[in-house]
């Protein structure tokens, strides 16, 4: 069997498309995902409540504990039982969300960690609390601080989503999987399939190369 | 009975075993600049964080101008939060690690609690960040990133901004102690204009011919407690207690040796 260019030059077009949802819904999911841990980053810190965070460090090791694929399913599967019948992008999306949010809970511990007590102590003399507080003086930091294993994190989401194919959501993977089922040529497919992959991860760990010494540039 | 600008009536605070505070008291009157000395550990830091509330103490009160501070109740309400952050609002703080804002310049750094807290606009508060940080010796430097500021340059800024928010007291714990030598002076000058201006200051401090030049008390603090008070030249020359003795000559050998 020979190597078929072609075969890649007529995939292409459906190829991007997928790939134009794969980015969707990383973006999305990320995005939530994000807004999701910070929620919990700043109740954690301000509820001081034993079992919030038990509650917390549960979901964490749940999440870190299982195979992404079979939480995956276990959405899909479940939140029809309780009358959300979501379709499988959004199902993906919920999946993908609750996966990250673990992980990146984690990361901005570690963030928030790095940002000295004087800063939460100066705002609060200045009388700024609250979400002013948090939003104005702690989050800027405790984000700049996490911009390397963030951006880290989003790639891996990135790459995670290629899984939503087992629920057919029709991302990058799952087109893959129609044309070269079709085909009957899936080494030329996920050849082009592993290289669309490899350069919207590449791009996505330039930027935080850019995106850090974009910030460093600006201090120094 | 006169009314006192600021009261501190019987302060207790421990931390488990440790009695950081134990029944002090203090009455300020405004426009008086009193100095805080005593070894490390004795509660100062805890003192002048009680009166801002950022260490509540677990008895006791504080009184700004006739009105309370803070509440012992560990969950504050809402109400009771936003009464407290006018009255933090009120009282600036210098810390020894200055804890200016990184993630801003020098100018947002005194813009920002302006904007958040007395609700000025931003043209507003840019116009008086760059007054006061003129007053200060920083108006070549507004532009600049704390981390690239020298010590010196950073407690001016934290000076700065909480002077925007026109405070009628401030609480200064070791405003020099982070400092290189050559860098005191500076940050000194800074607050001989604030008292020079008539501002209402505690300052704890090591620098005891500052203490003696420009405070109109001297509080020795030992274990928690105030152990002896008064004018600068009685506590420095004429120590009462066998304590404030041992520690003012402590200071003297320390600071011959540097
Ligand atoms: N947050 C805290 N947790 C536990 N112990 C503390 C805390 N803050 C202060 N202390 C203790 O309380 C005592 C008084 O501390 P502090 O007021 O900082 O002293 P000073 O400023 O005079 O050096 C010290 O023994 C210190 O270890
Ligand atoms: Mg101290």
């Amino acid at each position: 069997m020979k190597f078929d260019i072609s075969y890649i030059i007529d995939a292409l077009p459906r190829l991007f498309e997928g790939a134009l949802i794969t980015l969707q819904v990383a973006i999305l999911g990320f995005c939530l995902s994000l807004i999701l841990a910070t929620t919990i980053t700043i109740a954690r810190t301000s509820l001081n409540s034993k079992i919030f965070n038990t509650i917390i460090a549960f979901y964490i090791s749940f999440i870190r504990g299982t195979p992404l694929l079979v939480q995956i399913f276990l959405i899909y599967y479940v939140l029809p039982v309780f009358g959300l019948n979501l379709g499988p992008f959004s199902s993906g999306i919920i999946a993908i969300t609750l996966n990250s949010a673990a992980f990146v809970t984690e990361i901005l511990r570690g963030g928030l960690a790095s940002v000295p007590n004087g800063q939460f102590e100066a705002a609060k003399s200045l009388g700024v609390s609250g979400v002013a507080l948090w939003r104005k003086i702690i989050l800027p930091q405790t984000f700049i601080a996490s911009i390397p294993p963030l951006v880290n994190e989003f790639t891996m989401v990135l790459k995670a989503t290629a899984l939503l194919s087992v629920i057919t959501v029709v991302e990058l993977m799952r087109v893959s999987q129609q044309i070269y089922s079709a085909n009957y040529h899936p080494v030329e497919v996920l050849s082009a399939t592993f290289v669309i992959y490899f350069l919207m991860c590449f791009v996505v760990s330039r930027s935080s190369a850019i995106l850090e010494n974009k910030l460093k540039v600006k201090r120094a | 009975m006169t009314l006192n600008f600021l009261e501190l009536k019987g302060l207790h605070k421990k931390f488990g075993d440790i009695t950081a505070l134990n029944n002090v008291s203090l009455n300020v009157s405004k426009g008086e600049v009193i100095f805080i000395i005593g070894p490390s550990g004795c509660g100062k830091s805890t003192l002048l964080r009680a009166v801002n509330w950022l260490t509540p103490p677990d008895k006791g009160e504080v009184w700004l101008e006739g009105d309370i501070v803070g509440s012992l109740s560990s969950k504050l309400t809402i109400e009771e939060s936003k009464l407290l952050n006018s009255f933090r609002a009120k009282m600036g703080m210098v810390f020894q690690q200055f804890n200016v804002w990184p993630h801003l310049n020098a100018l947002e750094n005194v813009v920002r609690a302006q904007m958040v807290v007395a609700k000025r606009n931003k043209a507003e508060s840019e116009v008086k960040a760059l007054k006061i940080l003129d007053e200060v010796g920083l108006s070549d430097k507004i532009n600049e990133w704390p981390d690239n500021l020298s010590g010196g340059q950073k407690q001016r800024l934290a000076i700065a901004r909480s002077l925007a928010m026109d405070p009628i007291l401030m609480l200064l714990d070791e405003p020099t102690s982070a400092l290189d030598p050559e860098l005191v002076g500076e940050v000194l000058s800074v607050l001989r204009r604030l008292v020079n201006n008539g501002m209402t200051m505690l300052i704890v401090t090591h620098e005891l011919g500052f203490a003696s030049k420009f405070g109109d008390r001297i509080v020795f603090m030992d274990g928690g407690e105030i152990i002896e008070e008064g004018i600068p030249e009685k506590i420095l020359k004429t120590p009462k207690t066998q304590r404030l003795k041992m520690f003012l000559e402590k200071l003297n050998i320390t600071s011959f040796k540097q």
